[in-house]
């Protein structure tokens, strides 16, 4: 039973990271019904951008990096936007998908062309603390993450539901020419979407970076991957669902790990998605729908 | 008579120059792009290196006596089984005698496969070309075909010597626990194959093994397992992402192995730029370390074209000069592709003995390596010798 517990508590825990790639994913796609499939490369793509900061100031604080990265990430989401979006005629929708497909290639293939591949040692908060309960114990550094992660989500509530921007930005998602008509510029909504994500997925790379305490290029697919098992299973366009989606696939995932071993862990995750996509294809908080 | 002295010393000037056109070319091939890029920056850069230091000196000596500069290019097959096998193919298309790579056994593999099994048979329609293998490590691959070659470590006497060194040295250590990236084609053998078998042949106690994958970010749950095992050595089969992520949850859980031995591809600047402090005092064989003359000076030279010294890196060096050796012995022309290639197969599969960085390396009959190897230990930011068992 305790093995049980601590499996779970470390997976939910290290489940917000894939909550905030996994709304990122949902946050582009209730706005603009598209995907972003380059939006885990460019936040591991800010996580590194963060490291120039230990560039120029080597004895920097790891909160200053996160910073770094903050930053990066919401230049980085502006740039996949002004790439794949903006020139890109938004009624083909195989032609922004397949752009972000080449976004992440090439983000992807930059970071490793910058850092030759080698691993890089990522700063962390609290890595040396560790809560104990007999032998139950929870890592001080996922703690953070987590905490970080539900600030996150937070302010992104706030941003959404309790300012003009938020308003523009769900009237925009719910009635584009309507909110066109009401004087709303979609491309000034769209962008900032990409911006507000972008900086979102730097903070997620960065605690991804800390919480493994390395970053590498192969970290990309796989956080595509839970990215979007994350964004179907919460529901597409919902955010709180992707929120308790990726605490949910976290935990899973890591309760699968410790009876099935590594090598079907992934399996099971998968057969979780197909659960969803057939009983509850809207996700969780959709209402139950019926199949064919 | 000054016109017939200059006319003769323009003949010589224009044989110079056409001994001086005569060139020889080596296709090496590897990873350039994706996380294991840093392998053929530097198999590339050692080749290179090698190609301008063999140049230097004259070239190589040809059939009719004249001299042929070595050519090097480079393919990127991006780690990848697919792309590998559509390099070799276009490799062998041209006139490149021989190919040195690839980096991936899980390219290696298949690659070997579209080789000619037995040279010679005229019923098999695979691909007559010699291969020369610096990096893909996974045990026993080249007895897949006849013009396969390696010049890699035998992970399995490295092993057996770094397991009976211990068990000699701190007769204390009993048991050993595992830890293995299982999805990585080297990193799974050399756990499965080499060093649990190694480790039992020496009189310890396997007592169980942790499982993750390349590309994992969370080890919480192996390193518990680690935990509960209380083994006295930990022996790490992972590539350096993963080996570091490993290594940080262990200093997490406050998991300390008395020892700590790793896999040999892992000592290298990766691991040191990913996870320096966590590596500290971990124990891994390799076939290279800059500490012979030799050794510096390629490690030099390869440094001259951005490249690293590591094991690796430095079996493609040491392929440059044996295939340089071989090239000289079996007389190739420079003219006939095909058959020059034949007699640098042949004259690779009569090798008994080839002279490396380390020293003297055997050669065995399945057309593999028996290199000179030393253990090294993460000492601050360095690899340092800790042992040379030979």
């Amino acid at each position: 039973m305790l093995d049980f517990l601590q499996a779970a508590s470390d997976g939910v825990l290290f489940g917000a990271t894939y909550a905030l790639i996994g709304i990122g994913f949902t946050l582009v796609f209730g706005v603009m019904h598209k995907i972003n499939m380059a939006y885990a490369a460019a936040s591991i793509g800010g996580a590194y951008a963060g490291l120039l900061v230990l560039k120029v100031m080597a004895a920097a604080p790891p909160a200053l990096v996160f910073l770094g990265a903050f930053a990066a990430g919401g230049l980085l989401g502006w740039m996949v936007y002004l790439t794949c979006f903006h020139f890109i005629p938004l009624s083909s929708p195989l032609a922004t998908l397949m752009s972000t497909v080449g976004m992440l290639l090439l983000i992807d293939e930059v970071i490793v062309h910058f850092t030759e591949g080698m691993p890089q040692n990522y700063p962390a908060m609290f890595d040396d603390v560790m809560l104990r309960a007999g032998e139950f114990t929870l890592r001080g550094d996922l703690l953070l993450v987590f905490g970080v992660a539900v600030v996150c989500m937070a302010a992104l509530m706030l941003l959404l539901y309790r300012t003009r921007l938020g308003l523009a930005t769900r009237a925009v998602s719910q009635q584009p020419v309507a909110a066109r008509l009401c004087g709303i510029r979609l491309e000034q909504v769209n962008a900032t979407t990409f911006v507000v994500t972008g900086l979102l997925g730097g903070i997620a790379g960065a605690l991804i970076g800390a919480s493994v305490g390395t970053l590498s290029p192969l970290l990309t697919t796989p956080l595509t991957v839970k990215g979007l098992i994350v964004t179907v299973i919460g529901g597409l366009g919902s955010i709180p669902g992707a929120i308790v989606a990726g605490l949910l696939v976290g935990g899973f995932e890591n309760v699968f790990q410790l009876y099935r071993g590594v090598t079907e862990r992934d399996l099971y995750v998968m057969l979780l998605l197909f659960v969803f996509l057939v009983f509850r294809p809207g996700g969780i908080f959709a209402a139950k729908s019926g199949g064919d | 008579m000054k016109k017939l002295a200059f006319a003769i010393a323009l003949a010589f000037a224009a044989g110079g120059a056409m001994a001086q056109d005569k060139t020889i070319k080596i296709s090496g091939f590897g990873a350039k792009t994706g996380p294991v890029r840093m392998f053929g920056v530097n198999s590339e850069a050692a080749l290179l290196a090698a190609a301008e230091v063999i140049n230097k000196a004259g070239g190589v000596k040809l059939a009719d006596g004249s001299k042929a500069k070595m050519v090097v290019d480079f393919y990127d097959d991006r780690c990848n089984a697919e792309e590998g096998i559509s390099v070799i193919r276009r490799i062998a298309g041209g006139d490149a005698l021989v190919a040195i790579g690839p980096t991936c056994s899980n390219v290696a593999e298949p690659l070997f496969g579209i080789l000619q099994k037995k040279a010679g048979d005229a019923s098999d329609s695979g691909l007559q070309f010699p291969v020369f293998t610096d990096v893909a490590i996974k045990v026993g691959l080249a007895k897949i075909s006849e013009w396969a070659f390696r010049n890699v470590p035998n992970e399995i006497t490295m092993y057996s010597s770094v397991f009976y060194w211990l068990h000699t040295t701190r007769p204390e250590l009993k048991t050993v626990y595992g830890g293995v990236e299982e999805d990585f084609a080297h990193s799974r053998a050399s756990w499965h194959i080499v060093m649990k078998d190694r480790a039992t042949a020496n009189n310890f106690n396997v007592v169980g093994e942790s499982k993750w994958l390349l590309a994992d970010t969370n080890f919480a749950t192996q390193v518990r397992e680690m935990k509960k095992a209380n083994a006295d050595i930990i022996a790490i089969s992972a590539h350096p992402f993963s080996l570091c992520g490993a290594l940080k949850e262990m200093a997490r859980q406050g998991v300390k192995p008395k020892v700590l031995v790793g896999l040999t591809s892992s000592s290298s600047l990766e691991t040191l730029q990913g996870c320096a402090k966590q590596a500290q005092g971990i124990i891994i064989p390799t076939s290279f370390a800059p500490v012979t003359k030799d050794g510096k000076f390629a490690a030099q030279s390869t440094a001259k074209f951005k490249g690293a010294a590591d094991l690796h890196s430095m079996a493609a060096w040491e392929n440059m000069f044996i295939l340089k050796d071989v090239m000289e012995a079996a007389k190739i022309t420079g003219k006939d592709v095909q058959g020059d290639r034949r007699r640098i197969r042949d004259g690779l599969a009569m090798l008994k003995t080839t002279q490396g960085l380390m020293g003297v390396t055997k050669r065995t009959d399945d057309r593999e390596a028996d290199k000179p190897y030393l253990f090294v230990q993460a000492k601050g930011n360095e690899w340092v010798v800790l042992h040379n068992p030979l």
